[in-house]
């Protein structure tokens, strides 16, 4: 594979998300005002427990892994379904069949650049912060690294099931619902919003056999926890590296067999 | 000759749904399996040989962009086969889209907020052109047309016409076999479209490349193309020199008149009027004539005449007894009028 025809499409992406900046701005106001009300939220529930540990976390803790999971998830959302949904209703789709290279390539290596961007500008000041206000809550080790590796297969994990949903409008036409519906499952159901220790024991249990989870949960946890050996985090990755496998095989296997029905609208 | 395109025998159906109004009907469609099928394209067989500029017309609607689709590999055929350059379109999409340059005129395949120059870079890396090859090209392009000042503008400041050109270049970057261009002189004017002529013509002649052209402006088609295929409701009308069409109506000749030294400074409307205006007249004193038409074009009132219906002296003649003619030419019939009585249905 010629990595340049790719890393190019990267580099593209980078230099138009430079150019909306003041979305990236909007972007970073509406993650403050999140914060803020989440704040309040926990602060209540804490509050109304009378305890200072609920489920085994700390507010502190809490706190760290909903900041850290917020940043995380503005890094990693791409807007992949509404792009395609928006592109099949157009028919402008049209122009990303044209090029050389599966169609599944060309939208990942275009979403890419703005990975990198927000990387750099939303998720590593936010970790910063979190690490000089908590004096150290974030300790600086090897979890770097798995955490690095972690992302990296949460964020192909994030992609695929975005990919999926946006092969679905294929069929329907019609996508907002149908992100409606992924966004509410995803948030929900990888922890990006509550910390799966909040979860019931029955619906963890379920959770934790679904791909979801290892979007958010598994990298926050792998940054986050002091107690995990390198026996866990290697299991963490490995179930990891087992969807980012599974789901890259189904999304091909789906969009192959929809792409044969699209009828391209306009022209 | 070598063979770029074959299309042997193709068909493509689409499957609407038949919506039902309102809300309540669109709730039931959900439910629905009430299909309609549209044939777009239907048995469509043709050659094109490599270096060829072809001119596929037809009125809107008649399958040209279905077709054209159908050779970039986006969609595939319901029944018959396509070869370009050897391959399966729909079956080796990536492949042939290597080989294929593609314009279509409502939409633009660049980066919206990046200069045209970036955008040429990304083509660059995506087709894999070599530094020399792509250098080459450069030299070319900026040898043909004047492109300093749109390189460095984003595309989203370019007029339609800067970004249809630029369009164009990005098309045959990667020096394709063939181009497809689907309406790419939309909506742009009289010299921009000259330009844009000029260039295919000259990338067609320099590279040799095959270029499948779409375009509802004869300008396009008499500056361009040698050869010309029409279809019409999915179905093919006519393939063969344009020269060859001419012949068919070989007895029909234009008369172009401007009536009054104003005739430059009347609206588009009026002018269209004063040509309807003109034709009631002339078939009013000319029973016997059916075919005759008379229609707008720029400033000139462009009147028809079949010459085994009517003497054309006698035509010129009618038209001084109504009006003062300003200017006089006659001309062979137009291709504008002989596509316009193919779709009409006057050649069986
Ligand atoms: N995606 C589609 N779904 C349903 N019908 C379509 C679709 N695309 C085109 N058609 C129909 O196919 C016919 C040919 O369309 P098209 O190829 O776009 O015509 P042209 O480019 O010659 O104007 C039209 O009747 C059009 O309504
Ligand atoms: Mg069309």
């Amino acid at each position: 594979m010629n990595l340049r025809k790719y890393i190019t499409l990267t580099r593209a992406g980078m230099m138009e998300s430079l150019h909306f900046r003041t979305s990236a701005f909007v972007t970073i106001l509406g993650n403050m005002i999140y914060l803020v009300i989440i704040y309040y939220l926990w602060k209540a529930i804490y509050a109304s427990t009378g305890t200072g540990i609920v489920n085994g976390m700390t507010f502190e803790a809490t706190m760290i892994y909903l900041v850290l999971a917020t940043a995380l998830f503005y890094f990693m959302e791409m807007y992949l379904v509404w792009n395609m949904g928006r592109d099949i209703q157009s028919g402008g789709i049209v122009l990303k069949l044209i090029r050389p290279m599966s169609f599944k390539k060309y939208m990942f290596f275009s979403c890419s650049g703005s990975f990198v961007m927000s990387f750099f500008m939303t998720f590593v000041p936010t970790a910063l912060i979190v690490y000089f206000v908590t004096n150290g809550a974030i300790y600086l080790g090897s979890n770097l690294l798995f955490f690095i590796i972690s992302v990296i297969f949460g964020l192909l994990i994030n992609f695929y099931v975005d990919f999926f949903v946006g092969t679905i409008c294929l069929y329907t036409e019609s996508v907002w619902g149908i992100n409606i519906m992924k966004e509410v499952v995803v948030l929900l159901l990888s922890g990006a919003s509550i910390p799966l220790a909040f979860f019931p024991e029955s619906l963890r249990n379920v959770v934790m056999v679904l791909p979801f989870q290892a979007i958010y949960n598994t990298p926050l946890n792998l940054l986050i926890r002091h107690n995990l050996n390198n026996f866990d985090r290697i299991t963490m990755i490995g179930i990891q590296l087992f969807w980012v496998v599974i789901l890259s095989i189904i999304t091909s296997l789906f969009w192959k067999k929809a792409v044969r029905q699209i009828t391209v609208n306009g022209g | 000759m070598e063979k770029i395109i074959t299309l042997n025998d193709v068909t493509k159906e689409f499957k609407v749904l038949n919506r039902k109004e309102g809300l309540r009907g669109s709730i039931k469609d959900l439910f629905s399996r009430d299909y309609n099928i549209v044939r777009a394209v239907c048995n469509i067989s043709m050659e094109v040989s490599r270096g060829e500029i072809v001119g596929y017309l037809g009125p809107n609607g008649a399958g040209k962009s279905t077709t054209i689709k159908m050779m970039t590999g986006v969609l595939e055929p319901t029944s018959g086969e396509i070869l370009v350059n050897g391959m399966v379109p729909y079956i080796k999409r990536t492949q042939n889209a290597q080989n294929i340059g593609v314009v279509f005129g409502q939409r633009s395949q660049l980066w919206w907020a990046l200069p045209v120059i970036e955008s040429f870079n990304i083509l660059k890396d995506i087709y894999q052109v070599s530094d020399r090859n792509y250098s080459d090209m450069m030299e070319l392009y900026t040898s043909l047309v004047d492109i300093e000042d749109i390189l460095h503008k984003p595309v989203r400041q370019l007029s339609l016409g800067q970004r249809t050109l630029s369009d164009i270049l990005a098309a045959f970057l990667h020096n394709p076999s063939t181009v497809f261009l689907d309406e790419p002189t939309i909506g742009l004017d009289v010299s921009m479209k000259g330009k844009i002529r000029k260039l295919v013509k000259a990338l067609n002649k320099e590279k040799n490349t095959t270029v499948i052209l779409t375009t509802h402006d004869m300008g396009d088609v008499d500056a361009l193309c040698r050869r010309i295929v029409i279809i019409d409701k999915g179905s093919l009308l006519y393939d063969n020199d344009i020269e060859n069409l001419k012949g068919f109506f070989g007895s029909y000749r234009t008369v172009k008149v401007r009536l009054g030294r104003e005739a430059e400074e009347l609206t588009k409307e009026n002018l269209k009027r004063l040509a309807n205006e003109l034709q009631q007249k002339l078939l009013d004193t000319h029973p016997e004539v059916n075919s005759l038409t008379a229609i707008s074009n720029e400033s000139w009132i462009d009147v028809l005449v079949h010459e085994d219906e009517i003497d054309i002296m006698k035509v010129v003649n009618s038209i001084q007894e109504h009006y003062k003619i300003y200017d006089l030419k006659l001309e062979e019939i137009s291709t504008e009028s002989v596509i316009r009585k193919i779709y009409e249905g006057e050649m069986q």
